[in-house]
Order: structure tokens, then sequence, then C-alpha cells
């Protein structure tokens, strides 16, 4: 990409084509994901880029950048050392249900909490997808599955409810079948200074044939079109969140808050170009006080 | 009579200043001119329970415990109960009488007993129980015949932040302690030779020298979890790294700090995290992926007793297998073992620049009978330091297509380049990859990639540290060990040699990869071979043996109740074995 010319989501592909079941929501992500940065004008390079694993950990393969693809689960505090390290780096986090709500879902309440200026796109397909339809923490209780042959027994997790509890400061849902809405959530929430979260309802094809598109189509609602509703209302946001019946797609919670970097004071320049020569002083005052 | 080691011992219950005063003590040691070891054995609580910390004095640097304790001071029966039996005849005991009489069952008739109600003075005469501990310092410095100007000097340094009423209460209560020594009329027990002071000397943990060689070594990133004995070293990074303009978190569990340092490392930051067994266990996973991505991180263990919880606040070297062997797959990784405080520090900055120039994960394994113990020591010249970054592309900018990260190198390490750089994007992934990054399982890819890796730990061989021979270099008996076994096999070494029965130990700095040839030509011409360490399975033993193949003349000498050794307990099995004693007394 030179910086003459305005990016295009093209300035995002890898050699690597994608490579995901045909009609995968994941195709979506990847897609609204290039043509976000595009139109921000990221350059590649500022770009680090950490998935989990999964069918949506692949992602990280697909996105030319400097991407990490590491263990299971573990995306955010990879996503967290990194952006520490570089905060003049634009770092986004991506992975599952199941990387993120199971396994992660230590990492993702603490990540909440400290409000580090990364993105986490969840992609949410409801099942277990790379070990062929496992139920999975967002699967709907009694969805029957090889592991759960009598019905899933457990309730399906809120992540959003959770983080909002957390004390997120964005919180967008969007559905991989309504691409611009999508760019325009991923977008915002890239810009958001603070740790934003995307949760987007991304239907595997091949193993879930309840939460299926038709199934979205009938069962989604955007925020934005509710009378009076102010994604500044923490409580507003809750009741949104919770309530039974139909999903919320939007902007549902945006607040600004310090990012952890903020609170951590971190000089402006990144870590990892401090100069490690330079400290002769402070460490001849720390022996001092040894004598 | 004038003593070359004095080894004292304040027991009581935890929390009760134990600690402090016997800070005090080890500083007034330093400023005798002594070298100073001491080692804490407190019960994982935080207040309760019986709590003792040993101060060992002598001539000698960087020994460990001495084979009996001198000087007791009990601060109440219990004290006295459950270490009366470590006194050595001649020894002596100061006694709190206040609270509870001596049961004469008790009164071992070869040691002293020098009997005080010093929380009694402390209330009525000073007004405050709490400078008990003071007073108890100033009784015993009149019994060890130290030089009264010495330990005024170091009350005065020790309070003087808390301000001057603190500082002459507690100047008072060393006043008080002499009086009650005087009053009985009491001689000194023994008068230890103050040597000349040697400037420039400090006196800090093992892990104060862990965390300040890494904040030397350019350490600019910590993620940890609190755990026993490891969470000094994240204490102390969070207060020193800010001021450096570095950042340490406090991370949710290890899989976080250690995921997170992973990240800031691939970021560029000099990165490390600290912890112990079960922590260790937690990252295990992660180890893995810092080889499979050749991303160079360093792993603090502070070993203590396991397993599982096992004994959090005692020391063992079972935590040397998981170190060498953890994780599924094979990835190159490196292990070092300080022995002493100053080898705290050094290894410790050796670690970071291993780490980097071979992009690989390096663990320095202490334990807690070192980690945890304070020393005197003289540090290499902090501007001296050397920061070696390796094969580093962390500016400019690359040709996106030609550069490869995993590209093939002789030496297995291939150009390192940080996000930032325009043209080095790609794929780190813990999936087998190409050269270029990319995913695959093809074997003949897999087999070149793996070979690469692998094949650092080959070209390392000559930069990593080297073991350290001490005694007399042809003798016929041999002792292979290392960590904090270093100073209670220095010391049984020196005294056999002293006794006419030459010794030759072989302290083993580097664990991983295994030293085998220094192994192999340390053991030549040996008649018999003793591995000294803290396990129950004989691990660094079962390693000596993999090297050597099966030898009659191999004994182990292990110790697995969660103390360190005393030098006594490695000269002990030695003579036995060798018939050592037939040939000279070994004095003990």
């Amino acid at each position: 990409m030179t910086a003459a010319r305005v990016p295009t989501a093209k300035d995002y592909a890898t050699e690597t084509a994608a490579w995901w079941c045909p009609g995968c929501g994941d195709y979506g992500v990847l897609s609204a994901l290039k043509s976000a940065l595009a139109g921000l004008a990221i350059a590649p390079e500022n770009i680090a880029f950490v998935a989990g694993i999964g069918c949506s950990g692949k992602i990280a393969g697909y996105l030319h950048s400097y991407a990490f693809h590491g263990a299971h689960g573990r995306a955010l505090p990879v996503a967290t050392g990194v952006k520490l390290a570089n905060r003049a780096l634009t770092v986004i986090a991506a992975g599952g249900d199941g990387d993120g709500y199971a396994i992660g879902a230590g990492h993702f309440v603490h990540t909440v909490r400290r409000n580090p200026d990364i993105t986490y796109i969840v992609m949410d397909n409801q099942t277990y997808g790379l070990t062929k339809g496992q139920s999975s923490p967002t699967s709907a209780g009694g969805y029957v599955t090889s592991t759960s042959p009598a019905g899933n027994p457990d309730n399906p997790l809120n992540g959003l409810a959770l983080a909002l509890a957390a004390g997120a400061t964005f919180l967008a849902r969007g559905f991989a079948a309504q691409p611009k809405a999508l760019v325009a959530l991923m977008t915002a929430a890239i810009a958001h200074r603070g740790f934003s979260i995307v949760e987007v309802m991304s239907p595997c094809v091949t193993f879930n044939k309840h939460n299926t598109y038709a199934w979205f189509r009938e069962n989604v609602y955007d925020i934005a079109e509710r009378d009076g509703y102010a994604p500044t209302d923490r409580g507003a946001a809750f009741d949104a969140l919770t309530r039974d019946g139909a999903i919320p797609l939007g902007i549902i919670y945006r607040e600004n808050r310090p990012t952890f970097e903020d609170r951590c004071a971190l000089p402006d320049l990144p870590i990892a170009q401090l100069d490690l020569r330079s400290c002769a002083r402070e460490y001849a005052a720390i022996a001092r006080d040894y004598r | 009579m004038e003593q070359t080691s004095l080894e004292v011992m304040f027991g009581g219950q935890g929390g009760d200043g134990s600690l402090t005063t016997g800070d005090a003590i080890a500083a007034i040691f330093k400023r005798c001119g002594l070298a100073v070891y001491t080692y804490k054995d407190f019960p994982s609580r935080i207040r309760g329970g019986h709590t003792n910390y040993v101060i060992r004095a002598g001539s000698e640097p960087d020994y460990g415990l001495a084979d009996a304790v001198d000087a007791l001071v009990a601060f109440d029966l219990e004290a006295v109960t459950a270490h009366i039996d470590e006194l050595r005849p001649g020894g002596f005991v100061i006694f709190d009488t206040s609270s509870e009489a001596l049961p004469a069952r008790l009164r071992r008739p070869d040691v002293h007993w020098h009997e005080f109600p010093l929380a009694r003075i402390a209330k009525d005469e000073l007004g405050r129980e709490i400078v008990r501990n003071t007073i108890a310092l100033g009784a015993f410095a009149a019994l060890a015949g130290i030089d009264p100007k010495i330990v005024r000097d170091e009350i005065r340094r020790t309070y003087e932040r808390k301000g001057e009423t603190i500082v002459e209460l507690n100047l008072r209560a060393v006043d008080a302690g002499e009086r009650v020594v005087a009053q009985a009329h009491a001689q000194p027990e023994q008068r230890l030779a103050p040597l000349p002071i040697e400037d420039g000397r400090l006196m800090m943990l093992g892990n104060d020298a862990i965390a300040f060689g890494a904040l030397v070594a350019g350490c600019r990133f910590m993620a940890g979890y609190p755990i026993t004995p490891a969470t000094d070293i994240l204490e102390w990074m969070a207060r020193e790294l800010p001021g450096v303009g570095g950042v340490v978190v406090q991370a949710e569990d290890e899989l976080a700090a250690i995921n997170m340092i992973l990240g800031a490392a691939f970021a560029g930051a000099r990165a490390m995290t600290a912890t112990s067994g079960p922590g260790q266990a937690l990252m295990t996973e992660a180890i893995g992926l810092a080889g499979v991505l050749e991303i160079p991180v360093v792993v603090i263990e502070c070993a203590r007793a396991g397993p599982s919880t096992g004994m959090p606040t005692k020391t063992e070297q079972s935590a040397l297998n998981h170190l060498i062997y953890s994780g599924h797959g094979e990835i190159p990784r490196v292990v070092l073992a300080p022995g002493t405080v100053r080898e705290s520090f050094e290894l410790t900055v050796d670690a970071f620049n291993l780490a980097e120039r071979y992009q690989l994960p390096v663990f320095v394994l202490t334990e807690q009978a070192l980690c945890q113990s304070k020393s005197t020591v003289t540090l290499p010249d902090l501007d001296a330091v050397a920061v070696e970054r390796g094969k580093l592309i962390a500016g400019g900018s690359v040709t996106f297509g030609d550069y490869q990260r995993f590209a093939p190198a002789d030496d297995g390490v291939s150009p390192r380049v940080l996000p930032g750089v325009p043209g080095g994007m790609h794929l780190a992934a813990g999936a087998e990859h190409d050269p270029a990054g990319v995913v695959s399982e093809n074997a003949a890819n897999r087999k070149r990639l793996m070979e690469k890796r692998m094949r650092k730990l080959e070209s390392m061989r000559d930069e990593l540290p080297r073991p350290i021979v001490h005694g007399v270099a042809d003798a016929d008996i041999a002792i292979i060990g290392y960590g904090s076994n270093r100073g209670p096999i220095a010391e049984a070494v020196d005294r056999l040699c002293g006794s006419g029965v030459p010794v030759r130990f072989l302290q083993l700095r580097t664990l991983w990869p295994f030293p085998d040839g220094d192994i192999r030509s340390f053991v030549r011409g040996a008649q018999h071979v003793f591995v000294v360490e803290n396990t129950f399975t004989g691990q660094l033993e079962a390693l000596v043996r993999g090297v050597v193949g099966p030898l009659d003349i191999l004994h182990g000498v292990r110790k697995y109740d969660g103390r360190p050794f005393r030098p006594i307990e490695i000269v002990d099995p030695i003579v036995r074995l060798t018939h050592a004693g037939e040939l000279a007394a070994v004095q003990s």
C-alpha cells in the first residue's frame, strides 16, 4: 500500500485465501473488518491482529497485518501485552464464542475491567464448528449435539451483559449478513478509545441448524430504531441486553473512561522503542538502597 | 574465644516482629564486615504460627546455613521446643520469661541459658511491648560481643524513617538489653572477629538480585500473578519499572501473565514473568507457543516444595524436570540456575540476552532457600552490563514478499521484525508454518522447521553459563549440585579439603541444554561421585546418569523435607561412603 492513495479492502487481503465452509458467517466478518480498516486508513504494518483457536481463529491468517495466532482462549492477554509494549499500534483481537466465553472467559472479564485500547471481535456461531458441532457457551438450552445428546443442559451465556456488568466501555452487536452495518460498527469500535467489543452473529451453516440466517433475520432488531434509546444509559443497555425475545443489534453502550495505558501512566514513547542503555542513574540509585 | 562463624535464630510467632529484628541483626553483621546469609522458616500464613529467622555470619562469602545454631533467641516456649535440638553444644539461649516458664525437661545442660522477662521490661520500663525484639537484640549483641557502636548506628538507620521518637525508643531498648545482661553478670559468650569493612558490598534477597538484574538487562514489561516465593519480584518490579518507562501488570492468573509477556515480547519489549510450581504448571502451554513462535521470554521459577500446593514457604528442587520437559511437542529452551545472590543477578542478565539472541524461552531456576534469603553481595559493574538483542529489525523497513520471519539459518535464528516496521507483516502461528509463516502441514517443511528451531540448542552451546569447579580439581571424590545447594556444598568441600580429604565440586549453572561434555570430563578419574539435590526421586542424578551411564560410584545425597542442607549433612554421607574418615579426622 502506498501512502499516496486511499486504501481499499483489498490492501488488507493476504495471499492465503480464506478457508471456511461456503456460506459461513465468518466471511462477512473478515470482509467488514477489511473495509473498516481501509476506511480508517490504518496501514497494515501498524495493525497487530491476535486471534484465538477454532474456525473463527483462522481469521488471523487472512488479514494482511502483524498477526498472532496463539493458544486457545488467550487472545486477549496477548493483545494486552502487545498494546502495552507498543501503544502506537492498532490492536485487534478476534475469536469465537468458545474461545472468548468458555476457555477464555476469565480473560474476557478482566480485560473488560482494565479497558485497554483494544478492539475485540467475538464471532458467535453458537456452536463448536472446528470440532464438528458440540454445544458452546452461547448455544440454546436443549440444543442437541454429539456431546449433549439429551439436549444442552446449560443456559446460554450473555457475553455482552457480562461485559456490561464488568464495566465495558463499548458494546456493539452485528450480524454477518448485514455488511454495511457491520462495517460501521467495527469502524466505531476501532475508533473508540478503550476496550471495544463487537459481538457478531456469525451463523455456522454446517453444524448449527437452529440459529440459521433465516432464524436471525426473524429474531434481530436495530436498537437505534427503538424510541429514545441512548447508548450512554447503562441501565437501558442492561435492559436491552437481558430482555427475553428479540436480539438487539447496533451500538448498545458506550462511555469514555481512562484506558489501562492511561492508568498505568505509560509514556508516549512505546515501551518497545525505549533506549535500554540510558538508565545508569536510576540503577545506581536503586543499588544505594541496598548498602 | 573468637569465632569465624556465628548463626543466630530468632524464633517466635508470625507477625511478632522477628523478621524486622533479624534484618537488623543481619545489617549489623554486615557492618562488622562479615559475610551474611539469612534463612526464613515461616508458615504460609500472615499472623501466628511458629516462625523463625536464621542469620548466619562469617568470614566466608556465599555459604548457606552452618551445621548448627550458635544462639537461639526464643520469644516463646514453642521456639525452644522446636529448635533446642538444633543448638550446638556450648551455644546459648535467650529466653523471654514474661509469660511462660521453662520446663526442666527442655533445659539442655550443654548450652547456656539467659532468661529475661523481655516483654515485661518493654512494657514496664519503656511503655511499649513492641520493643521487646530490640531489647532481645541488645542482649544478644552484648552476649555475642558485638561492638555497641555498630549496633546503635544500625538501629538508627533501621528506624530513621519512622522519626526521632522511634529511634530514641529503640536505642533505649538496646540499652535495656545490654543492662539485663550486665545485671546478670553474664560474660560475653563469644567474640566475633570483625573483618575490615568492604565498601561497595550490598545486602539483598536472591529475588531482589533477579529483579535488579532483569531491570539492568533492559526488561521493561512484567506480568505476573502473586505466588510464594516469587511475589517479591512482582512487587520489586511494580516499584521500579515505572521509573524507567516500563510497566507491570498484575494479571488475573498465570495463563494471562505468560500470554501477556508473549504479546509484549512479540511487540519488541524485553519481557518476563516470575512464578512458582503451581503457576509454572499453568504456563506450560504458552511456553510451547513461545518455542514455536520463536519469541524471547524470560520466566523466573522460584521453586518451592510440591506437588500441588505442597509447602509454599519451603525449599525444594523438584521443579527441575518440569522446566526441562514440560509441554506437548518439543521446543528448544534454556534453564539457568544461579547458586549465589550475585549469580542471581548475572544469570538473569544472561537469560535476557540468550532469550533474544536465540529467540526462545529461558528459565531462571532458583529455590526458596536462595531467592528469599538475604546475602551480602558485590554486584558486577552495572555500567558494563551488556544488552545483546540479536537479529532484530526494530526500525526501517523490509521488502514484503522477500522477508521471511522463519527463514532458514545456520544457527537456527532468523531475523525478527517488530510490528510497525513496513513490509514485515506476517502470521505468527502456533500451528506449524513455513518460513514465511503460512500454516503448513507439509512433511518436508515440518522436518526442516523442526530442525531449524532445535538447532539453536547446539549453536548456543559456547555461550551458555559454564559450570564452576570448586575444591581440588583432580580429587578422587566428586560432587555435582546446583542452585541454593551451592553454599552448603562449598562449605562441605572447604571443610573436607581443609581436613586433608580432597574433594572437587561441579556447580552447574546451565541445566538445559544439559552440559553433557562438562559432566563427562568432570567425572573422569573420580572414585566417587555424589549428586546433591533437594528431590526425592533424584532428578539431577537421573540427568547425570543419562550422560555417564550406569556407574557404581554414583551416589545420591537427597533432602526433601523442605529445609536446606546443612554442610554436615553433605560431609557425613561422603565420609561414610568413602571411608574418608579413616584417612583424616574431619572437623565439623
